[in-house]
């Protein structure tokens, strides 16, 4: 599937709000409103075969370190990555684990790294901090980061 | 007959490096289990933000002690795609070599591991000291044997000279000698057989589900392989087979790390025969200009993941990792049901989890 008919898929699922952003080396960037992501996972495992999840990327930038950048890196024998944005004050996500289960390890880092809440699954324990962490989601942005 | 729930580590002599798994038992019958992990987080994503990028070539080799190298390989890519920078291909090639000789020392190790948790104790020692080769050959071309400083942003920062290449081609050789025996033994005894044969089998269907990589994946019949699929140089120059098995079970992915081991030997053959002369270096700029990219790469249990964006600083904005191992342990919880208690260890070998790996 090359990236204009994804681009075109795409906005079937999740309206004309899905814009094509970048290509990073061969890895096809599109940002995906936060209400349309479930319709979009569905149809990528489901419709598409898109279906490994090699990693979900979290970042604050510079620019914008009020909204927390939320980055799935999808693979298909090309990457293709999708890109979500959640204010920092309320950091609410959809779970896509009841889609991808393989993602359940990657949303629990992502909560206790950045505060992330997942919606739609029980709970997210603690994965790599220790069970008695109380300094608050350790790679958010700080005041002292340039 | 009652549920019963084994603990086993953190701190446990059967275990290598220090995980928590709770099993669940009845009898002989496992009925499922839990895992935890972090026990060596080293916050190794926001440490190489803290750091330059060439200080962090040397955190990312720490991340493992066993595909140490693969890591920066995938690092220095990522750093070198963001500088519009291409490594001299000798540079590329000897690489490329680490990475295979990586792959055999990491399948070797693997083997020894699992002959000795089916209580094969001859097969253990034959696989381990043909590591000792591949580890004395490590040495002899970088000077580590388990972190090899191989890799600077811009190339390698060693060379082979005519001696010793022909030394490196010579332990090869004595290497290809005796390994072929024991990889043959280990297709042919039975007693490995008859422990792995059909022990908890994962579908490929699993496989997808859980996002797992590697020969675990191929050993299900799922024909990835990111040297071949998203080829960093010069693995696009080179011929090799991916090697994958229809049967998913435990058998399945000792033949498939068995077969691996025989394409990466051929592959360090081929890479010499081909490595063409010139610098090793480049020099590149201390501060890289302001981007993003994505690099895979296939580590010898799957593919890597890196992330790394920059702002224009010497030192990284992000830099995300995913190891292949953290993509495989999401399946133990699942692998755990329907064996019995003298099938665990074959379960968690057959995965090859590198817990270091995982945490970062």
């Amino acid at each position: 599937m090359n990236e204009e008919t994804m681009l075109s898929k795409l906005k079937t699922v999740a309206g004309s709000e899905v814009v094509r952003l970048a290509t990073v080396r061969n890895e096809v960037v599109f940002s995906i409103p936060v209400e349309k992501w479930v319709d979009v996972v569905s149809a990528l495992v489901e419709d598409w075969g898109i279906y490994h999840l090699s990693a979900i990327t979290l970042q604050q930038r510079e620019e914008s370190p009020e909204e927390i950048e939320v980055m799935y890196h999808f693979w298909h024998g090309l990457g293709v990555t999708f890109r979500l944005a959640v204010p920092v004050d309320r950091p609410e996500l959809p779970s896509i684990i009841a889609i991808i289960p393989g993602a359940d390890f990657y949303e629990r880092e992502a909560a206790e790294m950045f505060g992330i809440v997942f919606k739609g699954r029980e709970e997210t324990p603690p994965l790599l901090l220790p069970d008695d962490w109380d300094q608050g989601p350790p790679l958010r942005r700080k005041e002292t980061d340039d | 007959m009652t549920k019963t729930t084994i603990p086993i580590g953190p701190q446990h002599p059967l275990l290598k490096e220090p995980i928590s798994l709770n099993i669940d038992i009845s009898g002989e019958d496992v009925l499922g289990g839990s895992l935890r992990i972090g026990y060596v987080h080293r916050g190794i994503e926001r440490l190489a933000q803290e750091r330059t990028y060439v200080q962090n070539v040397h955190l990312i080799e720490r991340i493992c002690g066993i595909c140490s190298h693969v890591h920066t390989t995938t690092y220095c890519y990522a750093v070198e795609s963001l500088l519009g920078v291409e490594i001299p291909v000798r540079a590329q090639y000897i690489r490329a070599l680490m990475c295979e000789l990586e792959r055999i020392h990491s399948h070797l190790l693997w083997f020894g591991i699992l002959a000795k948790h089916v209580g094969l104790e001859m097969v253990f020692m034959h696989s381990w000291h043909n590591r000792e080769i591949v580890l004395d050959i490590m040495e002899a071309l970088s000077g580590g044997r388990v972190i090899h400083a191989a890799n600077q942003i811009g190339g390698v920062r060693f060379d082979l000279d005519a001696e010793r290449e022909a030394m490196v081609r010579n332990m090869l050789h004595k290497l290809e000698e005796q390994v072929g025996g024991v990889l043959d033994g280990i297709v042919h005894e039975t007693s490995i057989r008859a422990r792995t044969r059909g022990v908890a089998p994962i579908t490929a269907e699993q496989i997808r589900q859980y996002c797992v990589v590697g020969p675990v994946a191929r050993a299900s019949g799922v024909d990835v392989d990111m040297r071949r699929d998203d080829p960093l140089p010069p693995y696009d120059r080179l011929d090799f087979n991916v090697i994958t098995h229809q049967d998913g079970d435990a058998w399945a992915r000792t033949m498939v790390r068995v077969e691996e081991t025989r394409e990466s030997l051929k592959l360090c053959e081929m890479i010499l025969d081909q490595m063409p002369g010139g610098p090793v270096t480049t020099r590149v700029s201390r501060k890289v200009p302001a981007g993003e990219t994505v690099v895979r790469s296939e580590a010898p249990r799957g593919e890597v993941f890196y992330y790394l964006r920059s702002v224009g600083s010497d030192h990284p904005a992000r830099l995300k990792i995913r190891t292949p191992t953290l993509a495989a342990l999401s399946l133990i919880p699942v692998q755990l049901s329907e064996i019995q208690v003298a099938d665990i260890p074959v379960v968690l070998a057959g995965i090859d989890l590198c817990i270091a790996c995982a945490d970062r």
